[in-house]
């Protein structure tokens, strides 16, 4: 009688704590999936801003028809842009094309002087904010997430039911804080 | 210690402080129950159910009129308002909270309202003015993981509890002066039932709000821990809690309800009270001690407070 009642104790135990355990991954799944989300929409923020600089740019440095080329493609890449690491290298292009960008205007006073320009620039600064405060959001979430899929017992559940590490959101080129640093 | 085992810890403390609400209300009804007929115990426990309840809704709107804050928007304070939308962002909020500002010269800050989707951060004029925008970060941070961590709620509920009980010892103390004579029929064990019942009507509030100094204390560090972990920052936060440090102006319209709230005890003339009583009435740990636990966290030290000149680190 009493070796059934443990076992009984212990099937429930077993029971609710992979119970536990499953809905906590599910949780911080979802939470990355909302982290990336957070990010992808201030990516495309910062992306729909390129059109007017380029246009604002255009009017005094006409001729810097390969950097205005070279922004139209970043936007569409970051458009397109498919999962994390999509999104990561058009942001790392995005970001070094709009540096040069604004190491180009940086010889054109009269560009920089111009309330529009001066306006797009306040935008991009604070997009740019947005976007690194997302990062940081989400690559906190991704750590808990993938140490909760690693640790024992947890690791097991994990194994079982396919949860699978995510990758952070990591931009490999400086020149995404290139503009933050010119707009001083 | 790391930042989660803190917040863990954090969290275990906050578990202990609500069952020590939970045996307080319990052992104070009981007392009632036994010392007075039930219908005495039923009588003030209705009046304190429906007062904690009508409190509960109105609490956000209650503290922000006790406080004087009113709601400003992205047009008025767009500084304010972006750092406030990137805090909320990198603490995952799904709701940048509404923005509420106080009229006053003194620096401090609180966050209030019952849940993330319905809560507001208000920040004093003063401290807009006085602080960078990284030690700004840090404050607006701190208030937001107030929100993210349901603290708010929680303090909401405490002070929600801590009047229930106060309402009801003061309505048990009435009964028992004002009505006691007329209980004769409860024969010998009455007058001993009266005494306990007076000494819990008068125990229970001070209980209450030793708990509550406490919950709000530890919801400090835990909120300074949180602060970090969304900004990144120790540093910054540091510098706005020394910047709080050396400030010595008193905060005007503030009462001993909502002292808890503030990112920084506003109440500055009871210094006496805290030596004699090893700060055990204070709703704040001292700023020295949660300077020193960012410091500790982000491997820096802040230049020492006025005494010493400032230093580059």
């Amino acid at each position: 009688m009493i070796v059934v009642i443990v076992i009984i104790v212990l099937v429930v135990l077993v029971l609710g704590w992979l119970m536990y355990t499953y809905n906590r991954l599910v949780r911080l799944r979802n939470e990355t999936d909302q982290g990336f989300s957070g990010i992808d929409i201030q990516l495309k923020r910062r992306a729909d801003l390129i059109p007017n600089l380029v246009e604002s740019v255009k009017a005094y440095a006409a001729h810097e028809s390969g950097l205005f080329e070279e922004l139209a493609q970043a936007r569409a890449s970051t458009l397109s842009a498919q999962g994390v690491a999509g999104a990561a290298d058009a942001a790392g292009k995005t970001g070094a094309a709009l540096g040069r960008l604004f190491a180009v205007a940086e010889a054109y006073p009269q560009l920089r002087a111009s309330e529009n320009f001066k306006r797009l620039q306040d935008e991009l600064t604070d997009t740019e904010d947005k976007i690194a405060a997302a990062r940081r959001y989400y690559n906190t979430v991704v750590q808990a997430y993938n140490t909760g899929q690693q640790t024992f017992p947890a690791s097991v559940v994990a194994g079982t039911f396919g949860f699978s590490p995510r990758e952070f959101f990591r931009i490999d080129d400086d020149g995404d804080r290139a503009p933050v640093a010119v707009s001083v | 210690m790391t930042l989660q085992q803190q917040i863990r810890a954090n969290r275990v403390r906050t578990t202990f402080v609500l069952f020590g609400f939970a045996i307080l209300v319990g052992i104070f009804t009981a007392a009632v129950y036994f010392a007075f007929q039930p219908g005495v115990a039923g009588f003030i426990g209705i009046i304190a159910i429906v007062y904690g309840i009508v409190s509960w809704f109105a609490a956000g709107a209650m503290i922000a009129a006790a406080s004087g804050a009113h709601k400003v928007t992205k047009e008025q304070q767009p500084e304010l308002y972006r750092a406030l939308e990137n805090v909320g962002i990198a603490a995952g909020l799904a709701k940048t909270p509404d923005l509420y500002m106080i009229d006053d010269p003194s620096p401090n800050a609180f966050a209030a309202g019952r849940d993330p989707d319905h809560a507001y951060v208000a920040v004093t004029t003063g401290l807009a003015k006085m602080m960078d925008k990284r030690e700004l970060e840090g404050v607006l941070a701190h208030e937001v993981s107030h929100i993210r961590n349901r603290d708010v709620r929680l303090m909401s509920l405490a002070a929600v509890l801590v009047g229930v009980i106060a309402l009801a010892s003061d309505l048990l103390m009435r009964i028992t002066i004002f009505g006691g004579g007329s209980d004769e029929r409860e024969g010998g064990l009455g007058a001993v039932g009266v005494i306990v019942g007076l000494v819990a009507a008068v125990l229970a509030p001070v209980g209450a709000t030793l708990l509550q100094m406490s919950l709000s204390r530890r919801r400090e560090y835990l909120a300074d821990a949180s602060a970090v972990e969304i900004t990144g920052d120790a540093e910054g936060l540091a510098m706005a809690l020394a910047a709080l440090r050396d400030d010595t102006q008193p905060l005007h319209t503030v009462t001993r309800a909502t002292a808890h709230l503030y990112i920084e005890s506003p109440l500055r003339d009871h210094k006496g009270l805290r030596s004699s009583l090893g700060g055990m009435f204070d709703t704040h740990p001292p700023l020295e001690d949660r300077i020193a636990v960012l410091e500790k966290m982000g491997g820096f030290t802040l230049p020492a407070p006025a005494s010493q000149p400032a230093t580059a680190q």
